[in-house]
């Protein structure tokens, strides 16, 4: 942080802008919070760390008047306060964004900032709203276009829409769920400074995430919740990443180098099983998206692609899914031409995918578990003979899985939804490893998940490489592909800017091919 | 320190609240009615008595409440069939007339014994009911057109050439409203209540056994409930939403074909009773379930046959729709109910 305002100094005797006091609250048969303390000082910013359902959520919908504790109080500048709503919480100047965005998507940034205001004119014309909110924008810093509709907008300018409608009501204490989820790394940088300003003038901020990186980052200081409980609060100068990771898992873990092959595993291939050549293909609007691809997947090699989100992965894992059409080159399976792409086709010759989106692609959210894990099976026996289903064996193949999965299941006849997002991913992943003998395409396999699930996750691929297929994981993380994979791809407006040796690779180069830079001579 | 209650919403209902949800709603409506129709100068517990006496106390008022089974399960039942693929078939009214329509054409103008007649008559009807669906079938497959409006649409068409035909061309010269007689009719099971009966049950059992029980039913479940996971497992979606449609509007085709040949015996107008638009209804109250709209039907015939019941007391046919509008309403308000808790706060 180099050119960031001059940090707020709170004269002495300054009451926390927020005080927690044995916060607990109880859910039939869960404690999400208990004995909670948490102090947030004016002019910090303040992160909350903890395991997906350590109890972030919970505190922070205490906070902001969604939930009432079951014990406990909060005091807001020295004085006790009781929120009954959200209404009540922002009047005290305690306002959130959530990671899923509240923003009405047909109407303009304007209104989606005065929608449900006590001070918005009452009879505002479309140009009024638009010059308040111009000005408002001006005066947080916070670049937004008054005029734009909400769906035309990129996820980082919803974000900045969503800010500015909490400071517009004179929030103090901004509350961020994951915030950087769904931020490209420019626009994070953006946020962040955006954040610095804001705890200048006084202010504070309380920052959810489980990105231990960008933690050590932003905050000045740290509190860790883990089962429902705070387990410490720490000067952000005093925390490394180990120690963190192992006050939030309560366990030492290992985020190291996972290349290293057991004796018995599968060696790599010399010819690779799945290629692709010269490809090229279109995205939803109809502009090619990827440009002459060409990439080679060996049996028992993870290929690593990096990149910033947005440069054509998510065209390129479909298209080595089978479930996007190529514009131009071709797709070999073991040498052979796949012709017209089909999702199942692929799959029938042991191409398995962990989608990014796994809610939005990969499950139906509504339907049961079992539904959900026999995807990619039902077609075989025992699931079906002839054109039958059989249900019976469909539940036990899902019971199989959630087994391997390690996810107890207390009713296979419920929606996928109801399970946390980790659990979720653990049975995606189970399935598609069941099936992908040739190839996984992993995308941002870790994307939402918390340092054990990602544990987790990173071992399975591992597993798969082991047993002979060929991986290609797609991520952000850059250590995460360091660790893993033989070989990166790096991926930048839908080209291949270079393959590095993982051996060989160098940050940097790496970093510069991300941005654009095309790698200076062919490594492998 | 007093303690406060507040409601807490659930992510999903549980299928026993959900349940009970639906029983309240139906019983509030009821008595609803029943207020309203004390606030007339009505005595409504007199009246319930007759409506259940002459529903249940007689082989006349079952045979009515059979009759009137057939149409509404099959109607429900198509209209069910397409929200499996997420698809609202709000024109299993047209597709009922263009059923009465085809199976009519047999009856009238092909000769032969009923052995031959009927079966003809069975297809032209399913026919009929397929014809008519299939153009807001193709624009939606692929044209994206919402079948909302299309098949809305086409009712009237329906409704207008079923009136043409029997008041005009088709008419017969002592009704100058109605058709001669068909040629064949499905023979009576027991009074007035025919063979149509067990063929709509069967109906019903067979589409849910072949939702739960095939793989076609296991993918247009999928394709239903999220059409990109479907494409993600490579599922032909396109093929499965078209299918499923043309069988909704078969099945509704179905219905009407079996008014005609089992209850009416001739083509007229009018002749639906509103039954395509009450299977909206009943697919509604049975959750999309093809077992479920089996008992929801009988609720709809029971209130459609107290409706008759409640005419011949000086009531007018509005009551009926009143209060089968309440029970949509009340279930709609008990379905979004039964997703909340009541929690006690210590304040």
């Amino acid at each position: 942080m180099t050119e960031t305002a001059i940090p707020f100094s709170a004269p002495p005797g300054t009451p926390p802008l927020v005080q927690l006091k044995g916060i607990a609250k109880y859910f039939p048969g869960v404690i999400a919070n208990e004995d909670v303390d948490l102090d947030v000082l004016p002019g910090e910013i303040h992160a909350l760390l903890g395991e997906n359902g350590a109890g972030k959520s919970t505190l922070m919908n205490i906070l902001t008047g969604i939930y009432q504790p079951d014990a406990g109080e909060i005091i807001i500048d020295g004085y006790a306060k009781q929120f009954a709503t959200p209404l009540q919480a922002i009047a005290a100047g305690i306002g959130m964004v959530h990671q899923h965005f509240k923003l009405v998507q047909a109407f303009t940034v304007a209104e989606n900032i005065h929608l449900g205001w006590s001070e918005t004119p009452r009879r505002a014309s479309a140009q009024a709203l638009e010059a308040r909110t111009a000005a408002l924008a001006a005066k947080f810093n916070l670049q937004t276009r008054p005029g734009a509709r909400v769906s035309d907008l990129s996820t980082g300018e919803q974000q900045r829409v969503e800010i500015l409608r909490v400071l517009a009501r004179q929030a103090r204490v901004l509350i961020l769920d994951e915030p950087t989820a769904v931020l490209t790394p420019a626009e994070a940088r953006e946020l962040f400074k955006a954040l610095r300003d804001f705890v200048a003038q006084g202010n504070a901020v309380i920052f959810i995430s489980h990105k231990l990186d960008e933690v050590l980052e932003i905050s000045d200081r740290i509190s860790i919740l883990r089962g429902g409980r705070k387990i410490a609060t720490e000067k952000t100068a005093d925390c490394n990443p180990r120690m963190l990771a192992k006050l939030m898992v309560g366990r030492d873990i290992v985020l190291a180098d996972m290349r290293h092959r057991a004796a018995g595993a599968a060696q790599i291939s010399p010819e690779p099983v799945l290629r692709l050549d010269n490809v090229s293909a279109l995205n939803d609007a109809g502009d090619e998206a990827l440009h002459g691809i060409s990439l080679q997947v060996h049996a028992g090699e993870i290929l690593g692609i990096a990149g910033v989100a947005g440069n054509g992965q998510r065209e390129l894992s479909q298209v080595l899914a089978g479930m996007r059409p190529v514009s131009g080159g071709r797709i070999l399976i073991e040498g052979i031409a796949v012709g017209r792409s089909n999702a199942a086709a692929f799959v029938e010759r042991g191409i398995g995918h962990i989608p990014e989106d796994r809610l939005h692609s990969g499950l139906a959210p509504a339907l049961s578990i079992t539904v959900n894990a026999v995807m990619r099976e039902y077609k075989h026996p025992p699931l079906s003979s002839g054109g039958a289903y059989h249900p019976g064996a469909a539940t036990t193949l899902a019971k199989e899985i959630a087994a391997v999965a390690d996810v107890a299941i207390p009713d296979f006849g419920m929606p996928i939804r109801n399970l946390s997002g980790g659990n979720q991913q653990r049975l995606v992943a189970r399935r598609e490893m069941r099936i992908a003998n040739k190839v996984l395409i992993a995308a941002y396999p870790s994307r939402g998940l918390d340092v054990g699930a990602i544990n987790t996750m990173l071992r399975y691929i591992v597993e798969l490489r082991d047993a002979g297929a060929g991986i290609v994981l797609i991520s952000e993380e850059l250590e995460e592909l360091l660790n893993l994979s033989d070989r990166i791809a790096v991926l930048y407006e839908g080209k291949v800017m270079g393959v590095v040796d993982n051996d060989k690779a160098d940050i940097d180069q790496i970093g510069l091919m991300m941005g654009g830079r095309a790698q200076a001579r062919e490594v492998a | 320190m007093a303690a406060s209650w507040r409601f807490q919403r659930m992510p999903s209902a549980s299928p026993a609240t959900a349940f009970g949800a639906r029983i309240a709603a139906i019983l509030l409506a009821l008595i609803f009615a029943g207020l309203i129709l004390a606030a007339t100068g009505a005595d409504p517990l007199d009246l319930a008595s007759q409506v259940i006496d002459s529903s249940f106390g007689s082989s006349f008022g079952l045979q009515d409440l059979g009759v009137l089974l057939v149409p509404l399960i099959l109607t429900g039942l198509s209209v069910a069939v397409g929200q499996q693929i997420g698809v609202w078939n709000i024109g299993a009214e047209g597709q009922f007339y263009a059923g009465a329509f085809g199976a009519a054409t047999v009856g009238l103008f092909v000769p032969g014994p009923p052995v031959l007649i009927l079966p003809l008559m069975f297809v032209a009807g399913l026919a009929g009911g397929v014809i008519w669906i299939l153009i807001p079938t193709l624009a939606r497959a692929y044209g994206n057109v919402n079948e909302l409006i299309t098949t809305l649409l086409l009712n009237f068409v329906a409704i207008l050439l079923v009136f043409y035909v029997s008041t005009g061309a088709w008419r017969d010269r002592m009704s100058n409203s109605a058709t001669r007689r068909l040629s064949a009719e499905i023979p009576e099971l027991w009074g007035s209540v025919h063979w149509g009966l067990p063929i709509a049950i069967l109906a019903a059992l067979t589409v849910a056994a072949v939702l739960a029980f095939s793989r076609w039913g296991y993918e247009v479940r999928l394709v239903g409930s999220n059409p990109s996971a479907a494409h993600y497992a490579g599922m032909p979606a396109r093929r499965h939403l078209i299918t499923v449609m043309l069988l909704s509007g078969a099945i509704a085709g179905l219905a009407g074909m079996l008014e005609i040949a089992g209850t009416v015996h001739r083509l007229q107008g009018g002749i639906s009773n509103n039954y395509g638009y009450l299977g909206i209804m009943v697919a509604v109250l049975a959750r999309n379930s093809a077992i479920g709209v089996i008992f929801s039907a009988a609720l709809m015939a029971f209130i459609l046959n107290s409706g008759i019941i409640l005419q011949t007391q000086g009531l007018t046919t509005s009551a009926v729709l009143a209060i089968t509008g309440l029970i949509l309403f009340l279930t709609a308000i008990g379905d979004e109910l039964a997703h909340y808790r009541i929690a006690r706060d210590k304040a």
